[in-house]
């Protein structure tokens, strides 16, 4: 088990923490933009930068006082830390006890027919494996992983996201990812941490973190577009919340009535339905078409709700099976529905 | 690359004039005179030694500087700095009223039979002293240049300071403290104002082309100095080739 506990790290411009967390033999994926003190944690735990408060335990020992070598925290730098004077094999043979060890980390890894390259002559994907591979040749009690997959094209990291998926739950220690990429952090771990600005916003599964953000940063830096001030008001059918005139049936709630909220719809969850056929359904509204975009593997659709003037931005992703959504054009009014189970609620 | 060629000439015609000027038969002359050959000798030998004691001792200050914070870094590289700063005569003057035989250092060293004036041994501090800022000054620009990223992985796959710094810093510094190593050794060879100083005897190549040219006159002068060049570009040279890169 990793414990933090308010770890703390303060530069000129920027402070981290203090910041508590525990991580037990699983895969957390710490999410956040740039510069919100992702790798300024990797830093702590890694004991390359001493905090200025607060306590890093590994299995109940303190890792304050370890130096680098002897606290089994290694770790896989955003930029590529394979020696460049070795070749492949002789970076892991670095870390490895065993010869056999390195052949059986360059299967686990696919990285056999590159062993007797030079590291500097490796593409980034083989760099990137190569160093995993070091870093677990080194038997870690945790493993640091900043960003393995930054600088990669979209279908070699897509590629390297399923295999370290596999590979990191195997490990069974614990395991920190860091990554700026939600739908990465969601791939590959077991829970996520989302960093803001040096503060911890939310941990849990990623299901939890995307469907039921504890902030709107947390909302908008998962993916949703879709976050809208409203207000909780009570009905005797159940909890209600007002929205640019419409009065949308949602979850059941701890917050009381009359209460300002935040009201996240994920982009997912908003379901076009046919000018002519609209659903007799709780939670169907009308909206105007401002924009239709095809992004490749989805259809991004703007919708405008509520008076023109004052209306909001929806936006709607639907896969391009949905075939009927492909009429749909600027300017269009149709009928959209919010399904209340997704709608997610955030005091304001 | 127009204008570095000219620069090339600059460099280079001197050198060939010296050396296409001497008859082989002037220069076998010289390198049979024993005196010219005992000055080879203490010039090779002491720019060896200041060469390893720069190695030694410059190594690791040059990395002290590389790694250290700011505050340490400046003034101790201003100090590093200051010897190439000194005309060489100030530098044999500094170095007399610190090692001269009337300093307690001096007289110290004398009665344990080390005189550390007009001896070898003054010859390497006086080459030390105006010769080692390049071994000191380069190779921390190449410490500098290996990202510590490196140390610190290597560092955390279990490795102690010491291995790290022997399997992965130095071989990634490497052709900067060999560039460094062979500047050292070149100024060595080349050392004359300090070495006069402190040292008129036992004569290096330097002081005995100064002894030719004040004794005999500019002629006699020339060929022990195309000597000096000849064994300075062989050693140069071989010192060159056995430099490793580690990037490449």
């Amino acid at each position: 088990m990793l414990r933090l506990r308010a770890l703390t790290k303060r530069y000129a411009s920027f402070a981290l923490g203090p910041l508590s967390l525990d991580v037990g033999a699983e895969v957390v994926g710490v999410l956040g933009p740039s510069g919100s003190g992702k790798s300024t944690l990797l830093s702590l735990v890694s004991g390359t930068e001493t905090p200025d408060d607060g306590t890093v335990h590994l299995n109940g020992t303190a890792l304050g006082p370890c130096p680098l070598e002897t606290r089994g925290t290694a770790r896989v730098f955003q930029t590529s830390a394979l020696f460049p004077h070795l070749t492949a094999r002789e970076n892991i043979e670095y870390a490895a006890p065993t010869p056999e060890r390195v052949d059986e980390l360059a299967a686990l890894l696919e990285i056999e027919e590159v062993l007797d390259q030079r590291a500097r002559t490796l593409s980034g994907g083989e760099n990137r494996r190569v160093e995993v591979a070091r870093a677990l040749a080194s038997d870690p009690a945790v493993l640091l992983l900043d960003e393995p997959t930054a600088g990669l094209d979209t279908p070699v990291r897509r590629r390297l996201r399923g295999h370290f998926r596999r590979l990191l739950r195997d490990l069974r220690i614990p395991v920190l990812y860091v990554t700026h990429n939600q739908a990465e952090a969601s791939t590959v771990a077991d829970r996520v941490a989302v960093l803001q600005d040096g503060e911890l916003q939310q941990v849990g599964p990623p299901a939890e973190v995307f469907n039921r953000p504890a902030t709107t940063f947390v909302a908008r830096f998962t993916g949703n577009p879709n976050v809208f001030p409203a207000r909780l008001v009570s009905a005797s059918s159940g909890p209600r919340v007002e929205w640019n005139g419409a009065r949308l049936a949602v979850p059941a709630t701890d917050l009381p009535p009359d209460t300002d909220v935040w009201l996240c719809i994920r982009p997912e969850q908003v379901e076009l339905c046919p000018e002519d056929d609209p659903p007799a359904s709780p939670n169907v509204i009308e909206a105007t078409v401002a924009q239709h975009i095809f992004r490749g593997g989805e259809h991004v659709v703007v919708l405008h709700v509520g008076d023109e003037g004052d209306e909001a931005s929806l936006q709607a992703r639907v896969l391009p099976s949905t075939a009927r959504v492909l009429d749909v054009d600027r300017g269009d009014r149709i009928h959209v529905r919010l399904s209340p189970d997704p709608l997610h609620l955030i005091r304001r | 690359m127009g204008l570095g060629a000219l620069l090339l000439l600059y460099y280079g015609l001197p050198l060939i004039a010296l050396l296409i000027t001497q008859s082989p038969a002037e220069l076998g002359e010289r390198l049979a005179d024993a005196q010219v050959r005992r000055a080879a000798l203490v010039s090779l030998g002491a720019a060896g030694t200041t060469t390893v004691l720069s190695a030694l001792l410059g190594l690791p200050l040059a990395y002290g500087l590389a790694r250290g914070p700011d505050w340490w870094t400046t003034p101790v590289t201003a100090l590093v700095v200051l010897p190439l700063v000194f005309p060489p005569i100030v530098s044999g003057m500094l170095l007399l009223s610190v090692f001269g035989p009337s300093t307690w250092i001096g007289s110290a060293a004398a009665t344990a039979g080390l005189p550390l004036t007009r001896s070898f041994a003054a010859v390497v501090l006086a080459q030390t002293f105006v010769a080692s800022p390049f071994t000191v000054i380069t190779a921390k620009s190449a410490f500098e240049g290996v990202p510590r990223r490196y140390e610190q992985a290597s560092r955390l796959l279990g490795t102690g300071r010491w291995t790290t710094l022997r399997r992965v810093t130095l071989p990634l510094a490497a052709p900067g403290v060999a560039a460094g190593l062979l500047l050292t050794f070149a100024r060595s060879m080349g050392e004359f104002g300090a070495t006069l100083m402190v040292a008129y005897y036992p004569r290096t190549l330097p002081v005995q082309i100064w002894v030719a040219f004040t004794t005999l006159g500019l002629d006699s002068a020339f060929p022990v100095a195309a000597v000096l060049a000849l064994l300075s570009i062989l050693v140069l040279v071989l010192l060159n080739r056995l430099g490793p890169n580690a990037w490449e």
